[in-house]
């Protein structure tokens, strides 16, 4: 019963982590999130559905057509939500972000349908090891090494590329980054089209485990909002880990406990945590300037 | 409130009142709905609009209000009008119970803290299910009644409507009292609300305690009319609803959660034929509404209304300089021994300083001697590590920023510090209370007609003629630092702690602050000044202490501090006669940079104005200038970080000052910036490769390889992380990393600033290095003998314009560039 | 307040003046005359995650509606017109949108929703406007039996307690459990069936049950719930729950290995439970009020083909989703209709006293009625109309 609880929140925690990932780096390059997170997630899972089952593409080219609308979706959400109100100093970039969301869980919703659907069996669902005297589907023991693998690619993607570098110094010093020559507004484009792209492999990883409705983004992108600010949203392995550990405290309270407390035990360790550490678990605190 | 608004308010009253007569089940339902979500957005405006803090979880309140009432009502013989308030008080202690927590964090981080209580309370009320009924919810709430009459729909939507009309009423008295001008303050600038005496931990707490009490009211309300309620009756999602209550109707307006509610609860209502359309229009309009209404649809409204409006305060003068002197018994400001550091590093070590009561005490050092950190200590915002800090005997050090304001110091800073979103008399009335608020003044106004007229008298005093009314952050500069010395004043401090208030004042105005501050002092207040203007220091000084590198190297009267060589030293640089010439003489070159009556600012007035400078290729061009001079102004201006307001920036005699920074630097114009600025997370490769970021990568590691020998301490630690090397290491870095892109001016700011004096040697024979192999250069350094020793040419540039050009070897010897820096010797009889 | 008076009472005058136009508009009067048509009302959730439920009604609805229209309409020729709103699943939502419907449109009946909350949170408002209301969906056992008198809530759906009852007897008498686990939704409906299913085990003696687990419609892995219950002995799994997370299940305990029988009320039908659950879907044994699958009856043939003609994308039984909404609401909207007609006006004191005493058989989809309601049964259907299916494939197909 442990070890189910724990596969599953590590797959559940890797992708809490992968939407957290999209929060932090986006906010570390120009401290605005795209609050409705969880509806590119949505949008992710939705069009790999509708492409591979729907209008029956194979998933290799359903998959990267799915990635490319969700960074795109995003860098939308930048451009008509998040970039206006940042450049007249306003904070309502947050409110605007949940209205698009809000927009676009209802556009899948007349377009997707209302009924929840469910991805067909494929090789990595269909196929079993057994662990504890459970069969483990192989894409239960993948997605965790998914989760990890886009998150070491992305540090990858950091150290060891011109734009990743860019996108590192305009974390670390947005002024001395412009003194490069490295146009920050074209950076917060790409981040957001990374974070877009996070998301939907989040949603496309997921699927086949959940169902595939409009709705499904909603709760899941808050809590990946929650396990971003337990890792300190400015720490890329913070929030992964962060991720990891919420995934699995909460398959551990569901199995311990039973669901129905899963929530009010999570949202209390968040809560608690904050005012213990209120940077989050592996956030650093800013130096005060008077 | 003026009579012509309680007609209007009446008349509209009475409006509604035939409507509520006359409406059927369904409207009185929806106006009470408007009512209370009204209500619910009067609020959270008292969070949000006052006090500056988001919540997305307070549909918790509500639900917490409207629990107890159902539960008492429907579980005890406890009646409506008791339970009533209780869910209120309920909800309030919520409240400040949350804000334990919610205090500690900012931004994203209270959001998240607010969306999980919010589920917290939801879940909580279903899994409390002796209590709350679980998921089944409570039916059969009895509605209000009175001496056995029920109320029905007609009279709960009276009782709604009272309730809302107090409550705007109500939050109209909070919003224009002290403490609603408390909370503006403190939202508006945390730091300044300490230094009046507010205390920003009670007043947030306060502030989230009333609204979720004001939330709780509504809730209750709520059970008590709709007979039944579960936890679904109370949705994450309703938390956005009433922020959009107060987002669209306008955050910090008395109206605007009316008119929010009225839009977010019957525009669905207009638009139900769309049915399940519903919700993407209201999205899509949300969408809209923020963006065209930013301060919400009442914003809008007023700010067209607002046009032409004139001040109407009446005449009033008070002797202020009578009530300075009132301000209790004289006492020295006495710092004994005081030391701090920062990681390591110590700030200020084992200073002794002490501001004399009616006298004027500067502190004046080079940048990053630890001047601001002496006010800071002094302000209560750093503590010491040892040494202690008195006044009249009484011991501060340890004591919080607000504590120490209201023990009578004041302070301006470095960059004015206003309520910016408060009008400016605002400012100064809210510091008047020095931090004394009390429960009673929650619903009391402000203006006390003797108040106001000490606040105007204030702002005269100080010299301000604008009108009363402007928002703070509408003022130019010069104003923004005579309210920013009012609103000290109004603390009737015994020590007033000034940061740099001559920056950016033009000639006049620093002359007239002069004689201000000498007015403070004349009244009995103890002046501590910190200031880079040293015509000013000199002119109105009793005592001078300077700093250098955290330690106190000479203090006394102005005019032996002018002639202490060993403040020249700390000013202009050791060895006034090392100079680094040219092996072989440059041959004249073409102009490669040239500015041509160039004018920057940051929105106030012109820092610098009618710039010519002309760098040739091949040359070494220094700008000198004493701190808030505009040199560091003129370097952003030239790579586009700020854009200039006049003139024109010509490369190779193409217009630049056009382009963006990102351009600028493509071109050829690499600033290597104050304060080095590495990236410290980088390593020390990635560092210098990103100064190449606009050139083609092809022969980078090269060039890279090449730099790196150039650089043998880089060699070896090539791999650290920038932030790990020490400061001399970390200049070098900034100049690898400007030189790679192979510019065809490189221009560097203050590279010597921090540096210990053996690394500032190295730096500077690096730089005759690069000046020898041809490299163009502009350098702006504080060390005007460092500087001058390896430029061909120099600018002396003086409050924003050049004074003095010419070859570097004539400038050494001239004694314009000392008085450029610390200020003419003047005769001690041109004090007044 | 701030020295702007004039601009502030400029703006005090807006914001009522916006009051006033909005509720204006709301107020706008409508009154009756003879040939104009009679209003009814449906307030569902016609978009959120339930959405799908919402349309189900819609189509039972509109199609006895048309029918009905086509032969005359009621009350001397008057037709039938259905507005429709939307409760977001929301009770205060539904709340607002039944008594706009009652108050401005003056509709005549209401009909609900899947959503027993929202029905809950509505029955007092119905019941003090004096408007009948339908239930066509949600089977919490509060929403008829509300205590109150005269109740103006009927229902021709099931009714949890007696499906409760239904489902211990068929676990009992199917597959001879005697220890049966409970695997319930943590929200208003599983609270609801957990009463129900308590209850309904005390009448049996020989039957007990061994646990009550709860999961939440989010929930993916339900290994725990069922191992706590294997461990207590369970011999069958009754479940109530939706089709997504009822999907899950079936999955966790295929991951299991358990071949335990399970047995479900009604909620997995809701959905795409087949696609979702994969190979062990049709393990699942659950009841319904009515299957299009298999022999149809003559009404059965004719809605089937009437569906089919009004939804081309509806091909055959396997394409109609939640057949149960579609059944009962074409059911009740015809019933209604007759009340109607023998109140011989749109009172709603009077179609309520009609439908208590509905003369003549009505011959309809699930079955045919006679006197469905009376003064203290206001269920039309009981234990004895439910009947138990599983899915074959994308069939439903009976299994007794």
């Amino acid at each position: 019963m442990l070890t189910s609880a724990v596969i599953t929140g590590l797959g559940l925690g890797s992708m809490y982590g992968l939407l957290a990932l999209g929060f932090h780096v986006t906010y570390a390059v120009s401290n605005t999130v795209n609050f409705a997170q969880g509806g590119t997630m949505m949008m992710g899972a939705v069009l790999s559905f509708t492409l591979s089952v729907t209008a029956g593409w194979p998933l290799m080219s359903a998959v990267p057509v799915a990635l490319v609308a969700c960074a795109l979706w995003s860098i939308l959400v930048e451009r008509v939500a998040v970039r206006p109100f940042v450049r007249r100093g306003s904070n309502s970039w947050l409110m605007a972000t949940v209205a698009l969301g809000i927009a676009l869980e209802n556009v899948a919703l007349f377009t997707f349908g209302r009924d929840p659907r469910g991805m067909p069996p494929n090789y990595l669902t269909s196929h079993f090891v057994i662990i504890g005297g459970l069969k483990t589907q192989y894409l239960q023991l993948l997605i965790p090494l998914v989760g990890l693998g886009l998150a070491l690619s992305l540090h990858a993607f950091f150290q060891h590329t011109r734009q990743g570098k860019a996108l590192l110094a305009v974390v670390q010093n947005a002024g001395a980054a412009r003194l490069m020559g490295i146009d920050v507004e074209r950076i917060t484009t790409l981040a957001y089209a990374l974070s877009g792209m996070l998301a939907g492999v989040a949603g496309i990883l997921v699927a086949p485990l959940f169902t595939v409705s409009s709705t499904m983004g909603t709760l899941f992108g808050i809590k990946a909002f929650a396990v971003a600010i337990l890792g300190g949203i400015g720490s890329a392995w913070g929030v992964v880990l962060a991720g990891l550990i919420y995934g699995v405290a909460e398959a551990l309270v569901t199995a311990c406990l039973g669901s129905t407390y899963t929530q009010i035990v999570s949202f209390s360790l968040v809560i608690a945590s904050l005012t213990v550490m209120p940077n989050g678990l592996f956030g650093r605190a800013g130096v005060r300037k008077v | 409130m003026s009579a012509t608004r309680a007609v209007v308010a009446g008349l509209a009253l009475t409006a509604l009142g035939v409507f509520i007569w006359r409406a059927d089940n369904y409207q009185l339902y929806l106006l009470a709905l408007v009512g209370l979500t009204a209500v619910v957005g009067v609020g959270l405006n008292v969070l949000l609009g006052l006090s500056g803090q988001i919540s997305l979880g307070h549909v918790a309140f509500y639900a917490i209000g409207a629990y107890v009432v159902a539960i008492l009502t429907t579980k005890t013989s406890i009646v409506f009008w008791v339970a009533w308030p209780l869910g209120g008080a309920a909800a309030g202690a919520a409240g400040a119970l949350l804000a334990v927590p919610a205090l500690r964090v900012r931004g994203p981080y209270l959001a998240m803290v607010t969306i999980a209580f919010g589920f917290i309370v939801e879940q909580g009320a279903v899994e409390w299910s002796g209590l709350t009924g679980g998921w089944n919810g409570l039916i059969g709430i009895p509605t209000p009644s009175v001496v056995g009459y029920k109320f029905a729909e007609r009279q709960i939507a009276f009782l709604v409507v009272i309730l809302t009309a107090l409550t705007v009423w109500l939050f109209a008295r909070l919003e224009a009292g002290p403490w609603g001008t408390a909370m503006r303050a403190v939202r508006d600038c945390e730091v300044a609300s300490q230094s009046i005496g507010l205390d920003p931990t009670v007043i947030r707490t306060v502030a989230f305690a009333i609204s979720a009490a004001v939330t709780g009211v509504a809730g209750g309300m709520f059970a008590a009319m709709s007979d039944f309620i579960s936890p679904e009756s109370f949705p994450f999602f309703q938390s956005i609803l009433f922020l959009l209550v107060v987002m669209i109707g306008g955050a910090d307006r008395v109206l605007g959660p009316l008119v929010g509610a009225i839009i977010v609860v019957l525009l669905p209502e207009l638009l139900s034929w769309l049915a399940q359309y519903r919700l993407l229009f209201v999205g899509l309009l949300l969408l809209v509404v923020l963006r065209l209404a930013p301060g919400g649809l009442v914003g809008m409204v007023a700010r067209l209304s607002r046009v032409g409006v004139k001040d109407r305060y009446p005449k009033a003068s008070r002797d202020v300089t009578a009530m300075l002197s009132a301000a209790g018994d004289r006492a020295s400001l006495v710092v004994k021994g005081v030391s701090v550091a920062f990681g390591g590093v110590k700030a200020v070590a084992n200073l002794t300083v002490a501001a004399e009561p009616s006298r004027i005490t500067s502190i004046i050092g080079p940048n990053g001697a630890g001047k601001s950190t002496v006010l800071n200590l002094v302000c209560g915002f750093y503590h010491p590590d040892e040494g202690s800090i008195r006044l009249a005997g009484r011991e501060l050090a340890g004591l919080s920023s607000d504590a120490v304001a209201r023990a009578c110091i004041a302070r301006t800073y470095q960059t004015s510090q206003l309520f910016g979103e408060l009008s400016v008399i605002d400012n100064v009335l809210v510091a008047l209370r020095r931090g004394r608020l009390s429960f009673r003044d929650l619903l009391t106004p402000d203006r006390e007609p003797e108040q106001t007229a000490i606040a105007q008298s204030l702002l005269a005093f100080v010299g301000y003629v604008g009108p009363l009314d402007r928002a703070a952050a509408a003022l130019a500069h010069v104003d923004r630092r005579l309210v920013e010395i009012a609103r000290a004043l109004a603390i009737a401090p015994k020590v007033l702690a000034l940061d740099e208030p001559a920056a950016g004042l033009d000639p006049g105005d620093t002359h007239k602050l002069g004689k201000l501050l000498q007015r403070i002092a004349a009244a009995g207040v103890a002046v501590l000044l910190v200031e880079h203007d040293m015509k000013l220091v000199m002119a109105v000084s009793d005592h001078v202490v300077v700093l250098d590198a955290g330690k106190k190297i000479a203090e006394g009267p102005p005019t032996k501090i002018q002639r202490d060589p060993v403040v020249l030293e700390a000013y202009l640089g050791a060895q006034l006669n090392i100079t680094r010439d040219r092996k072989t003489p440059r041959s004249t070159g073409t102009t490669v940079l040239a500015t041509k009556q160039l004018s920057a600012g940051y929105g106030g007035p012109d820092v610098i104005r009618g710039i010519d400078i002309e760098i040739e290729k091949g040359e070494l061009v220094a700008v000198l200038g004493a701190n808030g001079a505009g040199k560091s102004t003129l370097m952003s201006a030239l790579v586009g970080l700020n854009r200039p307001i006049g003139g024109s920036v010509l490369l190779h005699r193409r217009h630049i000052e056009v382009l963006s920074t990102s351009r600028i630097v493509a071109e050829g114009l690499v600033l290597v910036p104050e304060g080095r600025q590495v990236f410290p997370e980088l390593s020390v490769i990635d560092n210098i490769r990103l100064g190449a970021y606009r050139r083609s990568m092809a022969d980078a590691d090269v060039r890279c390889e090449r730099l790196l020998d150039r650089f043998p301490p880089l060699k070896v630690r090539r791999r650290q992380r920038a932030g790990l090397l020490s400061g001399g290491e970390q200049q070098m870095l900034a100049i690898a990393r400007g030189l790679i892109a192979q510019p065809e001016v490189l221009m560097l700011d203050e590279p010597s600033l921090g540096l210990a004096p053996m690394l500032v040697e190295n730096l500077y024979d690096l730089l005759s290095n690069l000046r020898d192999e041809g490299a163009t250069i502009l350098l702006v350094d504080q060390m005007a003998t460092l500087a001058l020793s390896v430029a061909d040419r120099a600018y002396v540039l003086q409050s924003g314009s050049i004074r003095q050009q010419g070859r570097a070897a004539h400038l050494r010897a001239n004694a314009a560039v000392v008085q450029a820096y610390l200020g003419a010797p003047e005769p001690a009889g041109d004090r007044t | 307040m701030k020295n702007v008076c004039s601009g502030r009472c400029r703006f005090t005058l807006v914001a009522w003046a916006t009051a006033s136009i909005a509720l204006a508009a709301l107020a706008a009067p409508s009154s009756l005359s003879a040939q104009e048509p009679i209003k009814i009302g449906h307030v569902a959730a016609l978009s959120g995650g339930s959405a799908q439920s919402g349309e189900a009604i819609t189509r039972g609805l509109s199609l006895a509606i048309e029918e009905i229209n086509a032969g005359g309409g009621v009350l001397g020729g008057r037709k039938i017109e259905l507005l429709q709103r939307d409760d977001e699943s929301v009770p205060p939502k539904g709340v607002v949108a039944a008594r706009e419907l009652i108050s401005k449109e003056k509709v005549v009946a209401l009909f609900g929703g899947i959503d027993s909350p929202v029905a809950l949170a509505t029955v007092p408002v119905v019941n003090k406007e004096k408007v009948p209301y339908m239930g066509v969906w949600a089977a919490g056992t509060g929403i008829t039996r509300n205590g109150a008198e005269p109740n103006f809530v009927f229902r021709v759906s099931a009714v949890d307690v007696l499906v409760d009852v239904k489902l211990l007897d068929y676990a009992n008498k199917k597959f001879g459990s005697i220890k049966p686990g409970l695997l319930l939704v943590n929200n208003p409906w599983g609270a609801s069936n957990e009463t129900g299913l308590l209850e309904a085990a005390k009448s049996n003696a020989a039957l007990h049950i061994v646990g009550v687990e709860k999961f939440e419609n989010a929930d993916v892995d339900m290994t725990a719930q069922l191992t706590r219950l294997k461990e207590k002995g369970a011999d069958t799994v009754i479940i109530v729950g939706n089709a997504a997370p009822g999907a899950q299940l079936m999955k966790s305990r295929e991951r299991m290995g358990w071949t335990v029988p399970i047995v479900s009320h009604w909620g997995i039908s809701g959905g795409r439970f087949p696609e979702l659950a994969g190979p062990t879907a049709g393990d699942a044994h659950f009841v319904q009020t009515y299957s299009f699958f298999g022999k149809q009856g003559t009404i059965g043939e004719r809605v089937l083909a009437a569906l089919k003609k009004k939804y081309p994308q509806i091909k055959g039984p396997e394409d109609i989703f939640s057949p149960v909404g579609t059944a009962n609401a074409y059911d009740a909207m015809h019933l209604l209709a007759k009340a109607i007609t023998q109140a011989g006006a749109t009172d709603g004191d009077k179609i309520r006293e009609a439908l208590e005493n509905l003369s003549g058989k009505y011959e309809g989809l699930i079955k045919t009625y006679d006197h469905p309601f009376s003064k203290t049964e206001h269920d039309a259907l009981g234990p004895g109309d439910y009947i138990m299916v599983r899915y074959d494939g994308e069939k439903i197909v009976p299994t007794q």
